[in-house]
């Protein structure tokens, strides 16, 4: 298949690339740029462990074909640590035991540092219905939630 | 305050930072030089013969490497179907290809010719005269036909009962059923202890009830994979994400007649695998295949859909359940019929249906359990295989039971639990387990001594037991000059086993939790190790770790004791360092100087050995209680409070035992409320997320879990296996609350809307 010239920022680095059309961004950051910790668990947009944040926005990277992605700004789990520092939601989902397999994680921890840049104030109810688009077969959520909300604490009063 | 420092201690996990930077490498995270991408084929048709397969067209497409069918099984062992497929999904061929588009591609340009079949989907139908034949072996000595006594279709039905039409249909079938034969049967089992007909008849009231329980998936959240390379040489190395390395190497060594020492298998971080990652035809034997034609690494990781047509899921069952008692509230017999939905092979955990008779003096017990062939695929372990199921039925009928003798339903169990020392009914003699403690903890923490419900609000409660497994394992440990401590074991960490494992070491060479690394080896070089599943690693892996510790301590006094002078009775180990006990001056030497002086003696470095085999394990129960809202126009249940407790025997790092608990219960709900894998003549019909419904933040409140610790005798520090029991007893809780709620007991689940406003609607109610 004809491949397309695309040009993708990935956690602050430039990726110019030929891809093939019919591949998804989720497909383009494991098998291209061999990002792996961006995790596929339905390629149906249904589970959330693909999220990865697109100029600002939670998204399902197997929804998104990599062409489409092209000049965006894209954020994996992969660049949210900065200078050997864990971003306050890890710390928090380490802190909490928000995590078992971790399989889900990558996505959950994206997920929710995008709910928390666009408001950190949200209640429990509020988060645990924007988070509704992740699944985790592990935890159960009542860790996950919690981390959550530790993580939207701190971001709040560190502002 | 415990007299421990580092077990019993919320500590942060020793795969922390891995995971929640993405760095943890799971199975479809592999990707050798060169490698290839592997689909499997799989059967259009539920049940069919296959007439030909053409793989001409496949063949020609750019970028296809293999394709490779039942012929390219040099073993001659069935992994590919030929001439007939018993489910849709199951597999007829694989492709290898450079690309896994172009693999998919050439999957579909495979062209099969199947002469379909009647299908049968259900138990009930399947045991019949009329039923096809799965495994064609209708003659009057073939393997899957049973003779059966009539006595167990005595069980007649409880007229007073509250029934949704379709149980009432499947009751009255099987009432009428018209033969003493059974057919499709993949295997029975019988249990009796006692006289149940002698209890029956001295009961005040007797309950009976056909309980129906879908089958459902495991919904790991990484799907099935695996990544091969054999090299020229016959060498084989396989990335798995599996349960069990070792199971997986004999079984790629049994399976395709390579020799053991052939096979290196490399467990992934595994996303999940809740007892459905043992498998070893599903994914890793057509990758071995694969490579070995094309001598390419190859990957054949499974897709969603896949995963629901060709996993390995729990398997549903239908259980008639009857149960009698006094009316000041002893339970006097039950007696249990179940047929369980083993799809096209044996392997339903049938012999789970003995959990009808709970943590019960139950003095008369008779069950009989059969599992059925059906058009789906296999089925596999699911958390605690076949508990929920049978503790689903049972109970639910004790609910039932004490709503008719007007007992509350918590003083109703208390009564009825067995205390150490009591017979098991067909087992041993009981021995000291939280029971009561269990259940009383429950209660207290729920407020369900002065519970209120408004109006179609309900609370419900339930328990259920399990008792983890055992098997071989082994550790290495190494002390080295700096201090720190080094592990080296074989066991697949499940989410939080190798923290704990580390806890215990931590814990015996008196040093920080924080100096102490684990590595797990692959099966080339770490020592054997049973599964990860079965709840074993804790309890198992637990005491290994204790021993291979304890070794090292030995090793440890042994040089201080050269060093220091003096004979190791008057030595301790305590904070790192080996003081002489009562010394004064105080004197003592560290761990690092110790190790640093080990190498120059004659005896050796510190290493520890610690290998374990088994040891009796103790019961675990696990007490649920849930308060729940219904809308009668709708038929939805919202949960309002959800109350988990567990005797967890000892709880090495407490917030891995929470999560555990909360997980499970969440898992229980799923089955109890939403879960349900759907079949028709043509196979699975919801193989997606968006049909197969899974819980979401969304969907439930926080689950507050409860920690019980009555030491379990063999158990590390007390502790017993926690990962299971916590699914167990939430498929009635949900149930018995739902019948609080609105007085209607729903027998089949999932307890979904639309069931309930039916149940409403045939119980008189307007909705």
């Amino acid at each position: 298949m004809a491949k397309l010239p695309v040009s993708l920022t990935i956690n602050g680095d430039e990726h110019d690339l030929l891809i093939e059309p019919r591949k998804t961004l989720l497909a383009v950051l494991r098998d291209t740029i061999g990002l792996t910790g961006t995790k596929e668990g339905c390629s149906t947009g249904d589970c959330g462990a693909c999220t990865v944040i697109v100029d600002g926005k939670a998204v399902t990277s197997c929804m998104v074909l990599g062409v489409t992605a092209s000049e965006k700004e894209i954020t994996t789990i992969e660049g949210l640590a900065s200078d050997g520092e864990l971003h306050p939601v890890q710390q928090a989902f380490i802190n909490t035991g928000g995590y078992q397999c971790g399989f889900c994680t990558p996505g959950f921890i994206m997920a929710s540092k995008a709910l928390i840049d666009e408001n950190p104030n949200r209640t429990e109810e509020e988060f645990r219905h924007a988070l509704g688009g992740n699944i985790c077969r592990c935890t159960g959520y009542t860790k996950i939630l919690e981390a959550v909300l530790k993580a939207a604490e701190e971001i709040r009063t560190t502002r | 305050m415990s007299e421990y420092t580092v077990v019993g201690q919320t500590v942060a996990r020793v795969d922390a930072v891995e995971k929640v930077t993405g760095a943890a490498q799971y199975g479809a995270d592999v990707h050798p030089p060169g490698m290839l991408y592997g689909k499997l084929v799989r059967s259009k048709h539920a049940h069919a013969n296959i007439r030909s397969i053409d793989t001409s067209e496949a063949e020609k497409l750019p970028g296809v490497r293999a394709i490779i069918t039942q012929d390219d099984v040099p073993s001659g062992r069935r992994v590919f179907a030929t001439d007939k497929v018993l489910y849709l999904g199951e597999p007829l061929a694989a492709v290898a290809a450079t690309d896994p588009d172009i693999a998919e591609e050439a999957a579909e340009l495979i062209k099969i010719d199947y002469e379909v079949l009647p299908v049968v989907q259900d138990v009930i139908e399947s045991i019949k005269p009329s039923a096809p034949r799965l495994h064609g072996d209708d003659t009057k000595d073939g393997p899957n036909r049973r003779e059966i006594s009539g006595q167990i279709r005595k069980l007649s039905r409880d007229k007073e009962n509250d029934h949704s039409d379709e149980i009432s249909k499947l009751e009255a079938e099987l009432e009428a059923y018209p033969d003493e034969v059974y057919y499709n049967i993949s295997a029975e089992s019988h249990t009796e202890a006692g006289d149940v007909e002698k209890g029956f008849a001295e009961s005040d009231v007797v309950v009976e009830d056909t309980y129906v329980i879908p089958r459902v998936h495991q919904t790991y959240m990484e799907p099935h994979v695996s990544v091969a390379s054999a090299d020229s040489s016959g060498k084989v190395t396989v990335w798995a994400s599996t349960q069990g390395p070792f199971a997986i190497r004999s079984g790629i060594a049994g399976t395709l007649g390579i020799p053991l020492t052939q096979i290196n298998v490399i467990g992934t971080t595994m996303g999940g695998g809740f007892g459905g990652r043992f498998g070893v035809i599903i994914t890793h034997v057509p990758a071995v295949l694969l490579s070995q034609k094309t001598g390419r690494p190859v990957r054949v990781q499974m897709t969603r859909e896949e995963e629901f047509t060709d996993g390995r899921p729990a398997p549903g069952c239908v259980i008639k359940l009857k149960t009698g008692a006094t009316n000041d509230g002893r339970i006097l017999a039950r007696e249990a019929l179940a047929f369980w939905d083993s799809g096209s092979v044996s392997g339903a955990s049938i012999g789970s249906t003995i959990r009808v008779r709970g943590v019960y003096k139950i003095p008369n017990l008779k069950i009989s359990a059969y599992g059925v062939h059906t058009n789906k695929s296999g089925t596999a372990a699911y958390r605690a295989p076949g508990a929920p199921q049978a503790i689903f039925a049972g109970e639910s009928q004790l609910d039932e039971i004490a709503e008719r003798i007007g007992m509350d339903p918590v003083k109703f169990r208390l009564m009825n639990m067995r205390e150490e020392g009591d017979t098991v009914p067909a087992g041993g003699e009981e021995p000291k387990v939280g029971y009561k403690e269990t259940l009383e903890a429950v209660a207290d923490a729920a407020g369900w001594w002065d519970r209120e419900a408004g109006k179609n609000q309900g609370w419900g409660v339930a328990v259920g037991d399990w008792t983890n497994g055992c098997g071989p394992g082994g550790v290495y440990v190494s002390v080295h000059e700096d201090g720190s401590v080094r592990i080296f074991h074989g066991s697949m960490d499940i989410t939080g086993t190798d923290t704990a494992i580390s806890q215990i070491i931590a814990e015996i060479l008196t040093v920080p939790y924080e100096s102490v690394t684990i590595r797990r080896g692959d099966t080339d070089s770490a020592p054997y190790s049973t599964g990860s599943g079965g709840s074993v690693v804790t309890f198992t892996m637990g005491n290994t770790a204790k021993l291979a510790a304890e070794d090292a301590h030995r090793r440890v006094l042994e040089l201080a004791s050269e060093r220091l002078n003096t004979n190791v009775d008057n030595l301790e180990l305590k904070d790192g360092e080996v003081h002489i006990i009562s010394a004064e001056p105080p004197k003592s030497i560290s761990l690092g100087e110790l190790a640093a002086y080990s190498l120059s003696t004659t005896g050796g470095p510190i290493v520890g050995k610690g290998s374990f085999a088994r040891q009796a394990s103790t019961p675990a129960l696990a007490a649920q209680i849930a308060k729940v809202e219904v809308e009668p126009s709708t038929g939805r249940t919202r949960v309002l409070k959800l109350v988990a407790s567990q005797d967890v025997g000892f709880a090495i790092n407490p917030m891995a035992v929470e999560g555990q608990i909360e997980g499970g219960t969440v898992q229980g709900y799923a089955w109890a409320m939403m879960e349900e894998m759907q079949y028709d003549e043509n196979g699975n019909v919801n193989p997606g997320f968006v049909d197969y419904r899974v819980p979401t933040s969304a969907d439930l409140p926080t689950v507050e879990s409860v920690i019980v610790e009555v030491p379990a005798p063999n158990g590390p520090y007390g502790a017993k296996g926690v990962g299971e029991p916590p699914i167990t007893p939430t498929l009635a809780t949900m149930a018995n609350a739902v019948k609080d709620a609105i007085g209607v007991r729903i027998t089949e689940l999932p307890i979904k809307p639309e069931k309930v406003v039916q149940a409403l609607k045939s119980n008189g109610h307007d909705a």
